[in-house]
């Protein structure tokens, strides 16, 4: 959305979140569901300075953030890679697409089970999880953006001076890099996913883990707090990305 | 032959054709799956942690007749997964499509809502499994529940923008051909922005997907995503592997079904890249 | 009509040129042309679509080879593309990423001139083309009749001697193309240039050059070369015109 926003339509964009905010803290203040198991807005901040002293919370996230930022980085980095020699040399392609293609279907969460059994249940195995999760999306488009590239592009090229692998360099990969940029998006938000799942089922430490453990303590405002934990790191990367990729670097393609 | 392509080259990259193009891949993967068989015959391969592939078909078989665990054969998980699945997922769409066509209809709505659903949606589903458990117990229940709170925010998007995209000319197209406003939407709104809708379920089936399969993995043992779980607990590597074949296999099916449905539902319309996931 | 007998800038001798193995057309595209352009001369080709001005262009850039004859420029042999062939495209083919003024600067860059001078070289041609206000602007920002402008800038900052234009103005409404032709003489009336420029449009064959030279298709050969032997600026309208007009018309259909 552009332009300037009124005061009026400030209220109305705010009137939303204060309305669910409002109607939970009643359902909550009132009883109207037992409140052991339905904790209010406010009860969950208690919990939050209370039981989970922040330390804690920032070693959980730390430990997440670690996990995925591995993830994340092997599987983008690895699948531009393949993406680009592919997109490329047409007969790198052939070969590789075929593997990528037969094991794209498998959700990276049903890897799980064969990463504990290949890498135990430490750091490797939630890695792994997670560079699947962005390897794939990330290697299919930026596929996608090198072969879609306007043959006029490197036609005009050729007639300003340029031969060879700078064709690559300065035509195919600027040229490839929307594709890319949302391949990278898609990626991170899976990643994220896998990281959720792969702490829930199978960790000893991180924010999902964090989660579990408050449910097996009956601690149902520590639950909470987590979730909206993990939704605004998801929320604010995810605002990150956007902003210093697709509203910056890469405006000349996007519209704003 | 490669005649005269020299610096044009870039303009059409070299290459075999089409057909030969797809030989060569099947190729790559035979030879793949050879390699592996004769590592495992070797020994170079752990026969627990990398099953020849002949072992997996035998696998495949054990599966499908005797089951695993035994007396569960991979058809039962299937539908056990399959269930969950069509329960949220419609659960979702019954209430997501209309609650978008309103919200997307009424801009003060649009607007109050926003954030709520993008707040709603930053939430991890499977993050809220926990809590699922906690209010409504280790049954069927909380799964549903949990497939149909993350599809039904992807749904309900997708419709909120289909209703905001319909097409300016398409409404005054309606308006001057005489339409009420009850005609308006119900004959032109709706259908120009089934398209999009469409894109969405898709979307939110694909997660639904996603989803079922690692919530599988926690406190249950039937379904796709339980019978790979339970494989491992009991060292059998092979049929974790065979699982993830047939999870793959599923997956494909349910895009492939969609895609079916979707060109009977919608013949006069293309694919949509666009699609806010 | 002409002075002293100038040496050819282009020699298109004995070309042929054969469709590429995967396409579906068989046999040749071209067969035996032989065109000369003299240095500064203004030669259109026209033709029915098929008849494969498209592909004579891209041998003359140099983009392809030919299977039979040889391409030559100031007496040597065309090998590949370069920048003393410059080249403006049907749909600009401006490079979405660098802005208006970063795409003229394109070609120096590759020459390695330093920056400061390819700067000042741009903007003299961004002058040229009258876009200045709009150099630091997205081609995405621009409309058709500006891209095209940029793009003959950006063919130009390499100081090419030949021009070489495919349909440069066939994507525009017929307004914009008027006013792009008028500015492609102007352009050229300053930079003395040799261009050869393909196009659709007879009207706009006639308009611009002093030559005509007709392809029929199937396979591509020279059918007729005509000299328009009107002073500039020509009338649309006159007699004169209409006369080469039905020429040409009735050569090619």
């Amino acid at each position: 959305m552009t332009g300037r926003y009124s005061a009026r339509d400030i209220w109305i964009s705010w009137s939303g979140i204060l309305f669910v905010l409002v109607v939970w803290q009643a359902i909550a203040t009132f009883g109207l569901i037992n409140p052991a198991i339905f904790p209010g807005p406010l009860d969950v901040v208690r919990a939050a300075v209370t039981l989970v002293p922040p330390e804690r919370v920032l070693s959980h996230a730390r430990t997440s953030l670690t996990r995925i930022a591995w993830g994340f980085s092997l599987g983008a980095g690895l699948g531009v890679l393949i993406g680009v020699a592919s997109g490329w040399y047409r007969r790198l392609a052939t070969v590789v697409r075929a593997p990528i293609e037969l094991l794209r279907p498998i959700p990276p969460l049903a890897w799980i089970p064969m990463a504990i059994i290949w890498f135990g249940l430490g750091e490797s195995s939630k890695v792994f999880i997670i560079f699947l999760g962005a390897f794939f999306p990330v290697v299919t488009n930026a596929y996608k953006g090198m072969t879609g590239v306007d043959p006029d592009l490197f036609r005009a090229a050729q007639t300003l001076g340029l031969h060879g692998w700078r064709l690559l360099v300065r035509v195919a990969l600027p040229a490839s890099l929307p594709d890319i940029a949302t391949g990278v998006r898609v990626g991170w938000s899976l990643s994220f996913g896998a990281l959720v799942a792969a702490e829930l089922i199978a960790a000893d430490r991180g924010l999902g883990f964090m989660i579990m453990n408050a449910r097996e303590l009956g601690q149902i405002a520590v639950i909470m707090y987590g979730i909206i934990v993990i939704g605004a790191l998801n929320f604010l990367t995810d605002w990150l990305i956007r902003e210093a990729l697709f509203k910056r670097r890469l405006r000349w393609h996007f519209a704003s | 032959m490669r005649t005269s392509t020299v610096a044009s080259s870039r303009s059409q990259p070299p290459g075999w054709s089409g057909r030969t193009e797809r030989a060569v891949g099947a190729l790559t993967v035979a030879v793949l799956l050879a390699a592996w068989e004769l590592a495992g015959r070797a020994g170079v391969l752990s026969a627990y942690h990398f099953p020849e592939p002949s072992r997996l078909a035998a696998t495949i078989w054990d599966l499908v007749v005797v089951g695993f665990p035994v007396g569960v054969t991979v058809w039962q998980h299937v539908g056990a997964t399959a269930a969950r699945i069509v329960q949220g997922y419609v659960l979702a769409a019954v209430l997501a499509i209309p609650l978008g066509l309103v919200v997307g209809g009424v801009r003060a709505l649009d607007q109050a809502s926003a954030p709520i659903i993008t707040f709603a949606r930053s939430v991890a589903t499977i993050s809220l499994l926990p809590l699922a458990v906690a209010w409504f117990g280790v049954g069927e229940l909380s799964r549903v529940l949990l497939i149909a709170y993350g599809c039904s925010w992807v749904i309900l998007t997708n419709v909120i923008e289909g209703v905001k995209s319909v097409d300016e000319e398409l409404i005054r197209a309606g308006r001057m051909l005489g339409s009420t406003p009850r005609q308006l939407f119900t004959r032109v709104v709706l259908p120009a922005s089934t398209p999009r809708i469409f894109a969405g379920m898709k979307v939110a089936l694909g997660l639904a997907f996603m989803v079922i399969v690692g919530v599988e993995m926690i406190g249950t043992i039937k379904g796709l995503g339980a019978l790979i779980m339970e494989a491992r607990t009991f060292y059998r590597s092979d049929a974790a592997m065979v699982g993830m074949v047939f999870i793959a296999l599923f997956g494909f099916a349910l895009s492939r079904l969609l895609d079916r449905l979707e060109r009977v539902l919608l013949p006069w319309s293309g694919s949509l890249e666009e699609v806010e996931r | 009509m002409s002075g002293p007998a100038a040496a050819p800038k282009i020699v298109v001798s004995h070309v042929s040129r054969q469709f590429p193995a995967d396409e579906p057309e068989r046999g040749l595209a071209l067969q035996d042309i032989k065109l000369t352009v003299i240095p500064n001369e203004f030669v259109c080709v026209v033709g029915r679509s098929g008849c494969g001005k498209t592909t004579l262009l891209n041998l003359i850039a140099g983009l392809l080879r030919p299977t039979e004859g040889e391409v030559l420029i100031d007496g040597r042999r065309v090998e590949g593309p370069g920048p003393d062939r410059g080249m403006v495209f049907q749909y600009s083919a401006l490079f979405p990423w660098l802005t208006a003024l970063e795409n003229v600067e394109f070609g120096p860059r590759n020459l390695g001139v330093p920056r400061n001078q390819r700067r000042a070289l741009a903007l003299e041609l961004i002058d040229l083309v009258r876009l200045r206000g709009f150099e630091s602007k997205y081609p995405r920002e621009l409309s058709g009749g500006m891209k095209q402008r940029v793009a003959i800038a950006r063919a130009l900052a390499t100081d090419p001697e030949v021009l070489l234009m495919d349909e440069p103005f066939g994507a525009l409404d017929e307004l914009t193309r008027a006013e792009m032709q008028e500015e492609l003489l102007r352009i050229w009336e300053a930079r003395r240039k040799t261009v050869v420029f393909v196009t659709h449009s007879i009207m706009e064959a006639i308009y611009l050059s002093d030559r005509v030279v007709i392809l029929s298709p199937h396979p591509g050969r020279v059918r007729k070369d005509v000299r328009i032997a009107m002073p500039r600026p020509r009338q649309r309208s006159s007699t004169e015109f209409m006369a080469y007009y039905e020429d040409i018309h009735s050569s090619i259909f």
